[in-house]
């Protein structure tokens, strides 16, 4: 893709990605050079990355790798009855 | 609406993080929270041919889980004679089991009113992860909690990266109209 100009669909989605840092150099010039001249999607990022700090801001648990393992065994044992 | 089917062997990996969160966030014990969870899982499997597929697997299994949280409360109730006040397992793991009597005079310390904003945010967001469609709430969920790799997510759920994205995209969409909503209602 060697355009410079992207529409606001991508710009929103380039937006989600960047908050997971999945934008490689290009694709985040592309989205700045967007935000420069598009209110909206400006806009619509700072909303983004107030989210994102929101959800950093949870402390999320998680079961284990062991944990799991042991539920889907108590799962399987359950199945095989 | 297309029949849901049962999968009890994806249970786990799809909806384990996201019922031992909501599970943990109320019974404030770790063990019990696994244990409760296993126990949903159990009984799904158990009521598996009462499962007449008008919700979505997820839905289904959240609402048996939350009789199974009623039902831990109300043997602890019987047990202690007394009601026991839910404190929160993230904030003050060390402390965990406390009555509200001893904690009462922390509410003087500032942390406590930004840990008792990061619970209450975290339970609108539980419940408005739980009004997105089934395959959003998965995917956002293995994306933004249990940080799986993009591919990994795209090879389980059989999607394209790009596709992976977009549904992450709207799912977040969805979640901030709603967190605003509630925001709003709230205040």
């Amino acid at each position: 893709m060697g355009r410079f100009f992207i529409n606001c669909d991508e710009a929103s989605i380039l937006s989600t990605r960047e908050q997971y840092g999945d934008l490689n150099p290009k694709e985040a010039f592309r989205h700045k050079l967007h935000q420069g001249h598009c209110i909206r999607c400006r806009s619509f990022h700072k909303n983004n990355e107030r989210f994102q700090r929101k959800l950093r801001g949870l402390k999320w648990v998680t079961l284990s790798d062991s944990q799991k393992d042991s539920i889907k065994k108590r799962i399987a044992a359950s199945m095989k009855k | 609406m297309p029949e849901v089917k049962l999968i009890p062997e994806k249970w786990v990996d799809r909806y384990g993080d996201y019922l031992f969160n909501f599970t943990i966030s109320r019974v404030n014990d770790p063990i019990m929270a696994q244990d409760l969870v296993s126990e949903t899982f159990l009984a799904g499997l158990k009521s598996a041919h009462r499962f007449k597929g008008n919700s979505t697997e997820r839905t289904w299994l959240i609402s048996i889980l939350k009789r199974k949280i009623i039902d831990y409360y109300r043997k602890i109730n019987s047990n202690k004679g007394k009601a026991e006040v839910r404190m929160s397992y993230l904030s003050n793991s060390d402390q965990e089991g406390d009555w509200m009597e001893e904690k009462a005079q922390d509410l003087r310390n500032p942390n406590v009113e930004d840990t008792i904003e990061q619970e209450e945010l975290g339970k609108a967001l539980e419940e408005c992860i739980a009004c997105l469609p089934e395959r959003y709430a998965t995917i956002f969920v293995q994306k933004t909690i249990d940080n799986l790799e993009t591919e990994t997510i795209c090879k389980e759920h059989d999607i394209t990266a790009s596709n992976l994205w977009v549904i992450i995209h709207r799912a977040r969409v969805q979640l901030m109209e709603c967190m605003n909503k509630k925001w709003h209602k709230d205040n």
